[in-house]
């Protein structure tokens, strides 16, 4: 790698492998995220985000494989690496005999008291937060509260997020997201995990998706969407045979109605449809992008045995 | 690795005061009863002669022993204390890490500014500055009535077979949070060592009646308890090789802490 380009990266994993006894939980993952952005990291139950994480902050050793992170090793640095990142786990389990208060004072006294207490009452004001009640008492969207206003309240350089709306009402979810995007304007690079397609579409700029324990894509939000299966609604002026349309080689027939109205999958180009409506009497053409729940879903329902993985994501 | 060390050791305050008070309790009763003991001494004697010596062995000695304050202070207290604090040592120690990673907390602590080294020796210190305090409290409470007591000892004399008891918590402490470090469940850990403490016990004490059993015993830590025999002086070679044995299962723990996963709740073969 450029040292300029080193100096634009806050993680690299190369070849990041990882097995349970039998189970393969990472196979061979490679992922760049670049300083300041918000990078996305999607895929469903068991396919590799949370162990991709918790190697990222030296909670598991990896089998093989490198990881950088700003530069540094986090096996070889893991304080400096801690130092300069919020950590969100999937599964947040807090001292449930301490106030929220004292919680987060003994994290940041941990972190050799690196968080402005002016900073987290704000945080808490904003997350609606009582920072007095035990935790025991709290709520399951409460203790995330406690939790993400740990992982901001250094204000690090990264953020390493597993779930990070996870367990909270829709309007705490918006709050939590805009607090990432506040951290990403202030320079703060995010990674974070998510089964929420709408959050992940709202505020990451590059996603990847993880399947089985391999990386399968990695591209810029919009692009991925863009690039992906169109679908098409074309109304005609009278009934036409739709077989014709059905025949071209990437386009799928969802529907037809009496030869009136098709509903059409377009794979890339629509190039090929097009021209061919061109020799009916068209009255409209729809068409409509796909989510990117529709993308994701599309990588998971090529592959046979991941009927389960599709039917939980729905 | 303060901070952890602070933290740890407000943890422990509760327990500290609970396991520390009831053995000084313990030695209050125990003292102010010397007298009684001494004034009923012939009824006691004809007693513990009706007793069948393998009753006897558990707690030190033969009955022509327990009228002197060695095996009086032996008999009623030292015989029994490294079982009795052995459980707060095999409780402490094998949840000093474990109960965390149990509780999925551990996963959130270690992914703030401090290496597992310090992380680790924080908590350690903790447990043997918790460990130190209790037995420290155990001898207040078995010296505060030495003044009028017929037992004949001074305080500094009294502190002698705490040494011993010390060294036997530290054993006890450290080895089950090596088990803690190997074993997949804390509770397992637990239970391990605790057997350790029970069969020590029991080999060491029925090693009087059965010198076959002496070699066996050997191998495990009560043997090398001096109990209240320290009063007439202590057994340097035992206080040191029990040490010893302690900082090396410590250091092992520690090898094993650092290249081992943190597991989350739920996470791996939990018993």
């Amino acid at each position: 790698m450029m040292s300029g380009q080193a100096e634009n990266v806050a993680i690299v994993t190369q070849q990041l492998t990882k097995s349970y006894g039998k189970v393969k939980a990472l196979q061979g993952v490679d992922l760049t995220v670049y300083r300041g952005e918000i990078f996305g990291f999607l895929g469903p139950n068991g396919a590799g985000k949370t162990t991709t994480i918790r190697c990222l902050m030296d909670l598991i050793r990896p089998d093989n494989g490198t990881i950088s992170i700003m530069g540094h090793d986090p096996q070889v640095n893991p304080v400096v690496v801690k130092t300069n990142s919020g950590y969100l786990p999937g599964e947040l389990h807090l001292n449930a005999n301490l106030t929220a208060e004292k919680q987060l004072r003994y994290f940041n006294d941990l972190r050799g008291g690196q968080a402005e207490w002016s900073f987290i009452r704000q945080l808490a004001d904003r997350l609606d937060l009582d920072l007095k009640r035990p935790i025991k008492n709290l709520s399951k969207g409460n203790k995330q509260k406690v939790g993400v206003i740990q992982a901001l309240m250094h204000r690090p350089q990264l953020l390493l997020l597993d779930e990070p709306t996870g367990g909270l009402d829709p309007l705490m979810q918006q709050e939590v997201l805009n607090l990432i995007r506040e951290a990403k304007e202030a320079g703060t690079t995010v990674f974070f995990s998510s089964h929420v397609m709408s959050e992940v579409e709202a505020i990451a700029e590059r996603v990847g998706i993880i399947r089985q324990g391999k990386i399968v894509e990695v591209a810029e939000t919009a692009a991925l969407t863009e690039r992906s299966l169109v679908q098409a609604t074309v109304h005609f002026q009278k009934p036409v045979d739709c077989d014709i349309l059905a025949g071209l080689s990437n386009v799928k027939m969802i529907s037809q109605d009496d030869g009136l109205t098709a509903t059409l999958q377009v794979w890339g180009e629509m190039d090929d449809l097009i021209k061919t409506l061109a020799a009916y009497p068209v009255s409209s053409l729809e068409t409509v992008r796909p989510s990117l729940e529709e993308v994701f879903l599309e990588y998971y329902k090529s592959e046979p045995d991941n009927k389960e993985v599709v039917d939980h994501v729905h | 690795m303060f901070t952890e060390l602070r933290y740890s050791l407000r943890r422990y305050r509760w327990q500290i005061l609970g396991w520390g008070l009831g053995v000084a309790a313990l030695g209050l009763i125990i003292v102010a009863f010397y007298g009684s003991f001494i004034e009923e001494q012939e009824q006691f004697m004809q007693m513990l002669e009706s007793y069948p010596p393998e009753f006897l062995a558990f707690f030190g000695g033969d009955a022509s022993t327990m009228a002197t304050p060695e095996g009086y202070l032996g008999m009623y207290g030292f015989s029994l204390l490294p079982l009795i604090v052995g459980i707060f040592a095999i409780l402490a120690g094998s949840g000093l890490i474990a109960s965390d990673e149990e509780g999925g907390q551990l996963d959130l602590i270690l992914a703030h500014p401090l290496s597992r080294t310090a992380f680790f020796f924080g908590r350690l210190i903790a447990l043997l500055l918790a460990s130190l305090l209790i037995v420290f409290l155990g001898w207040l409470g078995f010296s505060v009535l030495l003044g009028g007591s017929a037992l004949e000892l001074s305080w500094l004399e009294m502190a002698l077979p705490f040494l011993p008891l010390l060294a036997q918590v530290l054993i006890y402490c450290t080895l089950a949070l090596l088990l803690s470090m190997l074993l997949p469940a804390r509770r397992l850990a637990a239970l391990v060592a605790g057997l350790v403490l029970v069969i020590s016990f029991l080999l060491s004490s029925l090693s009087t009646l059965n010198e076959g059993l002496e070699s066996i015993a050997a191998f495990l830590p009560y043997a090398y308890f001096q109990g209240s025999d320290a009063l007439s002086g202590l057994n340097l070679g035992w206080l040191g090789g029990l040490l010893a044995v302690s900082l090396i299962l410590s250091l092992l723990a520690w090898w094993r802490f650092m290249q081992r996963d943190i597991r989350v709740a739920g996470e791996g073969g939990w018993l």
